[in-house]
């Protein structure tokens, strides 16, 4: 089928704005009175708050209020299990907690009252190792987490958040079939998501009483009803205006301080501005949670997989309130399965509580870690058994009408076809040019997002179309998507579709920005509210005598008998369409043996994907996200002794520069299969998961080193072929 | 301790009584309200907040404004001219060399920066020049290909 502008390579026009220094983030909102919050944070990861002496604080010229527990409401707060104080109240979890907060006339005075504010603690005992968390006898991060609201109810250890499990098949009789048996573990760091504007939000009370915010957050529905729990208001009290947000990664879905600036207005009856400082990000975000994951895979003498095992064990840190999910848990966990067709499978995930930064949501949650372990683990088996790593693959990837681990069934399966794409494009069968140089390669799969999404389409007597969405910006190009359908559906031009924000006062509900759900449930919504339109139009021009296509003379005629035209859909996708979409990725390295460094010389990354709305943005999508799967496997890490992170800016956490990126060959498979509007798949989350391992098993090729703890650093390189040596 | 300053940012003369304390970019954000330049990590390594001071890029999350007295600053809201973007601004629009935007007032003035001494670079040119502006959304493929299109135009 072809379409006019749906498909166009069209340069962010949706972004005038943001080039010219124009566009509001939530940190650039001022308003008159507007004064300024900051939080204090403990220095220990496991005390008792024994005392807090505010009354230095508050005789500093410029403090406005010092809050403390004490002055709060004693709730918790959460995104799906709700354990996490709003302010500590009689003791702390870990280093970087919020203990009080302190509103001013400006940062730099909030910033020098935290330093007067004193605080009494006495240390507990605490726990730092996931697997020592879980040990009898750890210390206990919660005395009783089953009491939580949303908590799961499976709880092996006082100190485990939540168990997932995904079963198929006979996992102990399939390992019986098996000729041989392999185990690996591997272990993954903590790293942040990397998004560069910190948290930030602006809460003013009007003088109606309503909450109004304005806040880094992707999914504006839910943070009204979290802050009416919070905050304990009525949700219709409180009014979510959209900013533009910049970059979420998974990270921008938690209320964050936005309780704190509301309790600091209400105080100071004036509006409150929070702005973490990215240290704060660092030492208090939400991050990715580091890993160790075993796998057990038994295999047939012909390289069939017939069972494996896998045990995912997550770090959560101190609590569990910035999960999302029901299961309290890391869905990416069920990526254990890979890319195989594997008839017994047990998969478990476990979250741990430590006394460690609370770690959230990261661009394809729980998968970089499970993947990076997965597909070594099927290098390694290769190796083992004498086949080629891409064969071992080819032998057991997924089918038509095979299933998932989470028993999601599957057809139009592109598995094998993506990974010989990427094997022809990377040159796989060629040899290498030289010695210390080697390939990998690695697969995975992502799915398309579910979701429920809102879109309202009117006419203007101009004859234009303006599409109103509840979808925060995240920087995805998704106001651009979103036009570029409605043009399409109603035979418009680009520049004749406009995108308005909403707020959380224009529609019921809405899941909002997360999961590869956009392009999806935002396209559909807005593909079947124009369409909708388009009916309207059409009668009306019948009726008028006049063509469809006359927009202005429809809209005209009928704002003379005081009506608009106006068309709304509510797109609630439910459960999963049975597609997927694969991702092929080969790497090629060089190894310098005297030193450990890995250079990557050359990347290839194959998707198999659907109709593709804008080539430009799906594109930047997949470079985005390849570029932070690189970061992951190469240079970020947060690290951490004794719970403090030692890593505390940007400085010290390396994310990729313009410097670290490898020439870049895309291959695009397309199909047209995919749920979203004009059979489009989903791409945000489809290249960051396998870009650790393709480089690790480049790595193996290359020099014998097999890396099973990332980031894989020159070090450990250097590490690993002195051991050889020796 | 405060101290009165005069400077012109983006053409415009300004005086700000400001605390010797403050940075530039909180001068620039809070005082005179150009919120374009941005804070990203606060210690001079992501580049959002880069200006220009008297045509020299500087991070103004580590300068403090009583070092701009007497001088020059540009700022992302200064490269625009009669309400038409900057070559640099354009061609990140068509190129797609931005995402969630919150380093591009960074990496326009930088480029505007480099292509003002520079005309027409080589890649490794705008690597090097670029390595200090930090992005998370667009893997920098498209930044790359943004300054070469502003580049190439140019010759046009």
């Amino acid at each position: 089928m072809a379409h006019r502008v749906v498909g166009q390579p069209i340069g962010r026009i949706d972004g005038i704005d943001k080039v010219s220094g124009a566009a509001r983030y939530s940190a650039d909102v001022t308003l008159p009175g507007l004064c300024w919050g900051k939080a204090l944070r403990s220095p220990l990861p496991h005390a008792r708050i024994a005392r807090v002496d505010t009354s230095k604080a508050k005789a500093l010229a410029g403090v406005l209020a010092v809050l403390t527990a004490q002055d709060l409401p004693d709730v918790l707060v959460g995104r799906r299990m709700f354990d996490m104080p709003v302010l500590a109240r009689d003791r702390v979890r870990f280093i970087g907690e919020k203990v009080a907060v302190v509103a001013a006339i400006d940062p730099d005075v909030a910033e020098e009252a935290l330093g007067l504010i004193d605080v009494e603690y006495e240390d507990l005992p605490a726990v730092f190792d996931l697997v020592q968390a879980i040990e009898d006898g750890a210390p206990v991060v919660h005395d009783n987490p089953g009491a939580y609201e949303g908590a799961p109810a499976e709880r092996p250890h006082p100190n485990v958040q939540s168990v997932l499990r995904f079963k198929l098949g006979d996992v102990e009789a399939g390992f019986r079939q098996a000729d041989r048996v392999f185990e690996h573990t591997f272990t993954t760091q903590l790293a942040h998501q990397g998004y560069l504007e910190p948290h930030a939000g602006v809460v003013a009370i009007d003088d109606g009483g309503r909450v109004q915010v304005w806040a880094s957050n992707k999914m504006p529905f839910r943070l009204k009803e979290l802050l009416s729990l919070a905050l304990q208001l009525p949700p219709e009290r409180i009014r979510v205006n959209l900013t533009p947000i910049g970059g979420d990664f998974g990270g921008k879905g938690s209320i964050m301080d936005l309780p704190l600036a509301y309790h600091l207005a209400r105080v100071t009856r004036r509006p409150v501005k929070m702005v973490m400082r990215y240290t704060e990000e660092l030492m208090a975000g939400n991050p990715r949670h580091p890993s160790v994951v075993t796998f057990r895979t038994g295999v047939t003498g012909d390289g069939r997989i017939v069972a494996r095992q896998v045990k995912a064990l997550f770090n959560s840190g101190a609590y569990a309130a910035f999960k999302p999910a029901p299961s309290v848990n890391l869905g990416g966990t069920s990526m254990g399965a890979g890319v195989y067709r594997i008839p017994n499978l047990l998969i478990e995930g476990m979250c741990v509580y430590t006394n460690n930064i609370p770690c959230g949501h990261a661009r394809s949650p729980g998968e970089p870690q499970v993947v990076f372990a997965g597909e070594s683990h099927m290098d390694m088996i290769a190796r083992e058994i004498g086949l080629d790593p891409a064969e071992f693959r080819r032998r057991n990837l997924l089918k038509d009408g095979d299933h998932l681990a989470n028993g999601h069934h599957l057809e139009h399966v592109r598995a094998a076809e993506t990974l010989e794409a990427a094997l022809k494009a990377s040159h796989w069968n060629e040899p290498k040019p030289g010695p210390w140089i080697g390939r990998g390669v690695a697969m995975t799969h992502r799915h398309i997002g579910v979701g429920f999404t809102n879109a309202r389409v009117r006419l203007t007597t101009k004859g234009n179309v303006v599409l109103l969405t509840a979808l925060p910006d995240t920087g995805t190009g998704a106001p651009l998507v979103l036009r570029q359908i409605v043009a399409e559906v109603l035979g418009l031009s680009l520049d004749e579709v406009d995108v308005e924000l909403a707020t959380t006062d224009d529609f019921e509900t809405d899941s909002g920005v997360g999961g590869s759900r956009v392009t999806h449930t935002g396209g559909r919504a807005a593909y079947h509210a124009a369409e909708k339109l388009k009916e309207q139009i059409d009668a009306e021009a019948k009726k008028l005598g006049i063509p469809a296509t006359s927009l202005a003379g429809v809209a005209q005629a009928v704002a003379r008998e005081g009506r608009t035209l106006e068309a709304s859909h509510f797109y609630d996708a439910k459960s999963h369409a049975a597609v997927t979409s694969f991702t092929a990725q080969v790497a090629e390295v060089g190894v310098d043996p005297q030193t450990g460094q890995v250079t990557v010389r050359r990347f290839t990354t194959a998707h198999d994907v659907g109709t593709i709305i804008n080539p430009l943005g799906h594109q930047g999508q997949i470079e985005g996200g390849l570029v932070q799967g690189l970061g992951y496997a190469l240079m970020e890490e947060m690290r951490t002794e004794d719970g403090r992170i030692s890593t505390v800016s940007l400085g010290d956490v390396k994310l990729p520069t313009i410097q670290d990126i490898p020439p870049l060959t895309t291959v695009l498979l397309q199909d047209l299969v995919g749920p979203g509007p004009f059979n489009a798949k989903a791409i945000g989350e489809g290249s960051i998961s396998a870009v650790a391992p393709a480089i690790a098993n480049a790595v193996a090729d290359a020099c014998g080193a097999r890396i099973r703890d990332l980031p894989i650093t020159a070090e450990k390189v250097y590490a690993a072929l002195k051991e050889q040596r020796a | 301790m405060t101290r009165l300053i005069r400077f012109t940012v983006n053409g415009l003369a300004h005086e700000v009584e400001v605390p010797t304390s403050r940075t530039l970019l909180d001068c620039l954000r809070n005082d005179l309200g150009l919120t374009g330049s941005k804070e990203g990590c606060g210690v001079g390594v992501c580049g959002a907040c880069t200006v220009l001071l008297d045509g020299r890029m500087i991070s103004s999350c580590i300068a403090l404004a009583v070092f701009a007295d007497g001088h020059d600053v540009t700022t992302v809201e200064g490269l625009a001219e009669d309400e038409r973007l900057h070559p640099v601004q354009q061609a990140f629009v068509d190129a797609g060399g931005f995402q969630c935007g919150i380093c591009t007032p960074g990496q326009v003035v930088s480029a505007k920066a480099l292509l003002d001494e520079n005309p027409h670079p080589s890649d490794d040119e705008i690597r090097e020049w670029m390595a200090g502006n930090l992005c998370r959304c667009t893997g920098y493929y498209k930044i790359l290909e943004s300054i070469r299109t502003a580049a190439d135009r140019s010759r046009a």
